[in-house]
């Protein structure tokens, strides 16, 4: 693949679609900069190139990244996911994340968790909880607290309905402003839900009838813009004569 | 059991067939039994108890018995083994919270026939602050290790430590490829991309 090198101190492929092996930057022609690597780009001597199939973003003054979305969910630090316990271990819950390794919850990782009142989850809970240490080599590591220590809404979600999704739909439907179709929703049901970035959404309403809608309208919005997002849940709402 | 006739080897040679435990060697007369050979409890026969390849030495010159010693090289059981006290170079295998599991690839400078397994617990690290010891920033997989070995350990892995200035990781690769060069005795840097890693660096003279 021929490179085009000839004017890379900026790159003119931000908010394209790249492939891996593209390069991004030519570090030789650019001197005293500091370039921030966000995920998805890597440095190869000279080069930066991408690792990851996805839209190249930039955030001024100098931070990139790769914005790709995918079934499977690597772990990263400060992530709030939705885990599966699979398993009570003496000192920590084994909770799967749909990450290539099962996370490790310690038991005391609660507010004001102590050796008495560790909390009784069986195998299928389904848990809010929080990254707290991920490399590429070891378990990941979860808490069910926030930095300063509180419980802040992690923790065990009961009732609702949980389903998978895309990496890429979690983000959007986490973004700010908020996303058109929860929007929509909120506007005619009342509802809440817990968005996990590995690609789990968990919907809870007073109804089923609530709960189905919800959970349908959020699955087919990845695809569609703000505008199509609107009549889509528009159109689900007049089914159920919400409207 | 018919004693078979083999033709002797030359002194000093190996013989290019693999003998096998129970095989005739050669006549209690002729030779002396020495490591992985046996003399037969009729006391005429040398035979083997270890398979691998024969192999004749020649008397020691001016010892009052002029037979010739045979035995069976080739075997496992003559590799090196770890004793504890003994320094090992291991390559890590995989990191864990609370300990890293290595495989011994030499010990004293000999390179071992056989795979031994290693672990280096959280505590064995180094020597200072020894709860506040992150695994991922000591060790990672691939890394080549001088350890000591503390004991035998249990069923499945030899306990190494690292304790020392002069233990810990002597040879590392980066995340982009290339062989680190250690910097400090906590940082290595890679040449390619001027990146620094955290190990548990060796201090080798």
């Amino acid at each position: 693949m021929d490179v085009d090198t000839g004017n890379m101190t900026q790159t003119n492929l931000v908010d394209k679609v790249v492939v891996p092996g593209d390069v991004v930057l030519d570090l030789t022609k650019m001197e005293n900069q500091t370039i921030k690597l966000g995920s998805g780009l890597r440095q190869d001597c000279d080069y930066i190139s991408v690792m990851q199939a996805g839209k190249l973003r930039l955030s001024k003054p100098n931070k990139y990244w790769v914005e790709s979305s995918q079934k499977r969910y690597v772990p990263r630090l400060e992530d709030t996911v939705l885990g599966i316990v699979v398993e009570h271990r003496s000192d920590n819950f084994l909770v799967d994340i749909k990450a290539p390794n099962l996370a490790f919850l310690p038991v005391l990782a609660f507010e004001g968790g102590t050796r008495r009142n560790i909390p009784k989850f069986e195998t299928g809970t389904l848990i809010y909880a929080r990254v707290v240490k991920a490399n590429g080599i070891m378990n990941p590591e979860l808490s069910c607290t926030d930095a300063s220590g509180k419980a802040a809404e992690f923790g065990q979600l009961k009732n609702g309905y949980m389903f998978e999704t895309s990496t890429g739909l979690a983000r959007m439907l986490l973004s700010s402003p908020t996303c058109p179709v929860l929007e929509a929703l909120g506007n005619k049901i009342s509802f809440e839900t817990a968005v996990g970035l590995n690609g789990r959404v968990w919907v809870n309403a007073s109804s089923p009838d609530d709960v189905i809608l919800v959970s349908n309208a959020i699955m087919r919005s990845e695809f569609l813009s703000g505008t199509q997002q609107r009549i889509m849940a528009e159109k689900l709402l007049e089914r159920l004569q919400k409207s | 059991m018919v004693g078979m006739v083999i033709e002797r080897d030359s002194v000093g040679e190996e013989g290019d067939d693999v003998v096998t435990p129970g095989e005739f060697l050669g006549e209690a007369t002729e030779f002396i039994a020495g490591k992985g050979a046996y003399v037969s409890p009729n006391g005429r026969s040398v035979r083997a108890c270890l398979t691998g390849r024969r192999k004749v030495t020649a008397a020691p010159p001016g010892s009052h018995d002029n037979r010739s010693t045979i035995e069976i090289v080739g075997h496992k059981a003559h590799g090196a083994v770890p004793q504890p006290g003994s320094i090992v170079i291991a390559r890590v295998t995989k990191v864990m919270a609370r300990n890293a599991s290595a495989d011994i690839m030499c010990v004293d400078s000999k390179a071992v026939k056989e795979k031994f397994s290693g672990i280096i617990r959280q505590q064995d690290v180094r020597a200072t602050e020894i709860d506040k010891v992150d695994m991922y920033q000591s060790f990672r997989p691939g890394d080549i290790v001088r350890a000591l070995v503390l004991s035998l350990g249990d069923a499945r892995a030899y306990y190494l430590s690292t304790a020392k200035n002069e233990l810990g990781v002597v040879s590392a690769q980066s995340i982009s490829g290339g062989t680190m060069v250690p910097i400090s005795w906590t940082e290595m840097q890679c040449p390619l991309t001027g990146q620094i890693e955290q190990r548990k660096v060796a201090k080798v003279d």
